[in-house]
């Protein structure tokens, strides 16, 4: 079998090459090992099996329950017993997730892209060995490979994997509410994992190595998302390093070390959620001439051009941050270098989120970053507290920050910690992408009452021109 | 009554011009069609006339300011209630229709308008050429910092000696580019002759003053140069042609440019189909352009064009030079001083006033061998002018 291009790995950068390289011409080839439990293949990689999509389900699921029971009686709704039914909340997730694995394979069809299953190995010469479930092994010949191998959670020694210690995959799968769960790592999975069950029932601890919270956020942000975490039950302990981890079959006992010396917390389920590494095993043959960096990544160049011809790398097993949407996006740029297309990626402009409630989002610089590299900026922030539709729908925690340049106003970074913050970023990403200045914003047209508004008063805020704030005396 | 005073409308391939000076005052009485003030372009000065009898009343464009095409440059009132009656245009009307016209953002549009800039003029960075503010400001301040003008050149001090620091003039600074142009975007080379000139020296002292006579003008030497290179252009198609991206642009026509100085910097005035002049009328047309030259008064359409060009660096006591091309020519003719020199001729070493000749050409299009016949077969032509009557 020979192909133009032949996509190893079927997640959100694989799959999503795959259908553009087909969509402009090329005979194409997507190999998946991941199969459900009828030997069918399961397209869609962390992301869809694993990842963004199952946990946005539980976290939406978790957050209803958590309204039923907290929130609407605020609203002067009463409900007189609120049961959690935690299997049929799983199988929603899975529904969820099955649907949109299966609508992966229907995309295929419809480009004619050709999947493959098993494990593919790359060999000499764009030569790829593909291992089935039952051994069986073929050979598939390609003019272009591209490498979207994605990556899996990391292990720590003083944290095995065992029946209770699990990583983020298991956690997603919970049979019952555990009643002391205990998180490792205060970053994006750890917050998200941690929230859902906190909501569910669980006493969380989060113990989080670093003394900074979320560190790649802006520090203004930060500051604000750890109190209201705490507030909403979340105990983030930081500068706790976990020295060790046993689990005993039934709890898990835990020490760390703080600047006060050891501690022990005993838990009945413990997520390790440390980070993640990429993952390469069996991807690569030693003489397919595609160097990994000492990090275990897939050395790219700005295009994902590997130290290979006509050999790409993108996704989770590349530099850069291990986002579906960045992925998807070197995806796209490779499929239209192969098809002789100038392409490139923007990496400065790519959107950050935690999908915790609220949400916290940014692109761009933070402060500390824009000070730094542009020296004199500007700040614009709007409080949700100000805002008329979050008052409206009790979602009035947080804020959006705009940073700008002092001199040209141009936008270096939107930051929204609250109601929506996703989607109110990538407002401000789609600005930035066309080189926008605060005024622009200032200038535009919002709804009213929106959550967005929020953005356009951020924006006026940078000029101190906001009208429902009062602004910094100059 | 009152009306606007715009820029002229500027051709095409100009993209703007520098106000070099206005002559007169706001307030200061002025003729109908009298010059008030003068446009530089990378081509020409153009002139800007009185509509009628008045005064400026505002000028909006200061020299050394940028302007475009038919750009508002100043307010113009008469005198007296003349009955011309000429239409009023706010300036809010212009301006917004312009803003209209691009994509940029509101922000950039905002600032356009306010300030009166015309977003033609600002470098865009954004998406599909769009102005971003950034854009803008970047524009505002280049041209701040560029409205040097003679009364406010830098002066700075060195070891005690001055410095002085001048923005080039438009013209200057085209001139500039052009040449490195030419210099860097083509595999130019120049290959040279001799020509014994004593043939038209001796026919001009012949039939010189019969010719002034009749004629009205005076018989130079440019004439014999202008109809040799016609004849030699006749015979060697390629170096009248030009080059375009990866085409050749043969030309039926001979358009010769004939490089004349002015006070402004040199300039290149076309003789329009010169296969259909004869010497008198070469030379009329080359005193014509002269004297416009010297007043400032070539247009546009003079100097546009043009399939091949003579220079004589001989006015200026130049012995042999190497021209530079005039893109997207492919070869030009250098003319040079005509000095008295020791020759052979016949075995015999005689004295013969004798002219170095030198032709640049674009050896991406033109052969060595192309190029060295021509020049052979120019020099022929002067060296035996009857030929030029017989058609040889």
């Amino acid at each position: 079998m020979k192909f133009d291009v032949v996509v190893i790995g079927g997640g959100p950068a694989g799959y999503v090459a795959a259908i553009k390289s087909a969509q402009l011409g090329k005979s194409v080839a997507c190999i998946e090992k991941n199969t459900d439990d009828n030997g069918k293949q399961k397209y869609g990689g962390t992301c869809l099996n694993v990842g963004c999509i199952p946990s946005k389900a539980l976290l939406d699921s978790s957050q209803r329950y958590y309204d039923a029971t907290k929130n609407l009686n605020g609203h002067g709704i009463e409900i007189q017993s609120v049961a959690l039914d935690l299997v049929k909340m799983m199988d929603r997730k899975d529904k969820v997730v099955n649907k949109l694995t299966t609508g992966i394979l229907g995309l295929f069809k419809a480009n004619n892209v050709t999947p493959i299953e098993g494990t593919a190995t790359l060999l000499s010469n764009k030569e790829i060995l593909v291992k089935g479930k039952n051994g069986e092994q073929s050979k598939v010949l390609a003019s272009n490979v591209i490498l979207a191998s994605g990556s899996q959670p990391i292990e720590i020694p003083i944290a095995r994997w065992s029946t209770n210690i699990t990583d983020s995959t298991g956690a997603l799968e919970f049979s019952t509410v555990p009643k002391r769960l205990g998180v490792i790592g205060a970053g994006v999975i750890g917050l998200e994992l941690g929230s859902v069950w906190s909501r569910l029932g669980s006493k969380v601890i989060i113990l989080e190595a670093l003394d900074e919270f979320l560190f790649m956020a802006d520090r203004q942000i930060a500051k604000d998302v750890h109190k209201e975490f705490s507030k909403q039950g979340l105990d983030i302990r930081l500068g706790s390093k976990v020295i060790s981890a046993k689990d005993d079959g039934k709890n898990v006992a835990v020490i760390y070390q703080t600047a006060n010396g050891e501690e022990s917390l005993e838990f009945d389920k413990l997520i390790v959620a440390v980070g993640r590494k990429p993952y390469t095993k069996d991807l690569l043959a030693e003489d397919a001439g595609v160097d990994l960096d000492e990090k275990g990544f897939i050395t790219v160049n700005n295009h994902c051009e590997t130290s290979q011809q006509g050999v790409y790398a993108v996704g989770d097993a590349v530099r850069g941050p291990m986002l579906a949407h960045k992925g998807s996006e070197e995806g796209i740029v490779v499929a239209e270098r192969i098809a002789g297309k100038k392409a490139a990626l923007n990496y400065d402009l790519i959107p950050s989120v935690i999908y915790t409630h609220p949400e916290v989002a940014w692109v761009g610089k933070n402060e500390a970053e824009a000070s730094q590299s542009n020296g004199e900026i500007k700040i614009g922030v709007f409080p949700f507290a100000a805002s008329g539709r979050a008052l409206t729908s009790d979602e009035s925690v947080g804020f959006v920050k705009i940073v700008a340049d002092k001199k040209t106003d141009t936008i270096l970074g939107v930051h929204a910690f609250g109601p929506s913050a996703a989607e109110i970023v990538q407002q401000g990403a789609i600005a930035m992408e066309f080189g926008a200045s605060a005024e622009d914003l200032g200038l535009t047209v919002f709804s009213h009452p929106t959550v967005s508004e929020a953005l356009h008063e951020a924006a006026l805020a940078v000029n101190n021109e906001a009208i429902h704030i009062p602004n910094r005396k100059k | 009554m009152s009306t606007e005073i715009k820029s002229p409308t500027f051709p095409e391939s100009v993209v703007d011009g520098t106000v070099a000076n206005w002559l007169k005052r706001e307030g200061e009485k002025v003729k109908q069609d009298e010059v008030i003030a003068e446009i530089e372009t990378d081509k020409v000065v153009l002139e800007v006339v009185a509509p009628f009898d008045g005064s400026i009343s505002k000028i909006y464009k200061q020299a050394g300011e940028t302007v475009v095409s038919a750009e508002l440059i100043a307010d113009f009132s008469a005198t007296t209630d003349s009955s011309k009656a000429v239409e009023e245009k706010t300036p809010v009307e212009s301006i917004k229709s312009r803003a209209n016209k691009n994509k940029s953002g509101p922000a950039a549009k905002r600032i356009l308008s306010n300030k009166e800039i015309d977003a033609e003029e600002v470098a865009a960075t954004g998406k599909g050429g769009r102005i971003t503010k950034a854009d803008v400001i970047a524009h505002l301040e280049r041209t701040e910092s560029q409205s040097v003008t003679p009364e406010n050149l830098l002066v700075t001090e060195q070891d005690g000696r001055h410095v002085e620091r001048v923005p080039m003039s438009r013209l200057r600074a085209t001139i500039a580019k052009r040449l490195l142009e030419a210099k860097q975007g083509t595999a130019m080379l120049t290959t040279f002759n001799e020509v014994d000139m004593l043939p038209i020296k001796n026919m001009r002292a012949k039939f010189g003053a019969e010719f002034e006579l009749k004629h009205g003008v005076k018989l130079g030497f440019m004439s014999f140069f202008v109809a040799a290179a016609v004849d030699a252009l006749r015979a060697f198609p390629s170096v009248n042609a030009s080059l375009d991206g990866n085409d050749i642009v043969y030309h039926s026509y001979q358009d010769i440019g004939v490089a004349v100085s002015s006070e402004r910097g040199l300039v290149v005035p076309i003789l329009r189909n010169a296969e259909n002049l004869d010497l008198a009328e070469i030379e009329k047309s080359i005193i014509d352009y002269s004297q416009k030259a010297r007043d400032g008064k070539l247009e546009i359409q003079d100097m546009q064009g043009g399939t091949f060009t003579i220079s004589n660096g001989g006015v200026f006591g130049s012995l042999l030079s190497t021209p530079i091309l005039n893109a997207p020519q492919t070869a030009i003719l250098g003319m040079h001083k005509i000095q008295d020199r020791a020759v052979v001729v016949n075995g015999e070493i005689t004295i013969r006033p004798m002219m170095y000749l030198a032709l640049s050409y674009d050896h991406r299009l033109i052969d060595g061998k192309e190029a060295v016949g021509f020049l052979v077969n120019i020099k022929e032509a002067l060296e035996l002018p009857e030929r030029l009557l017989l058609g040889l």
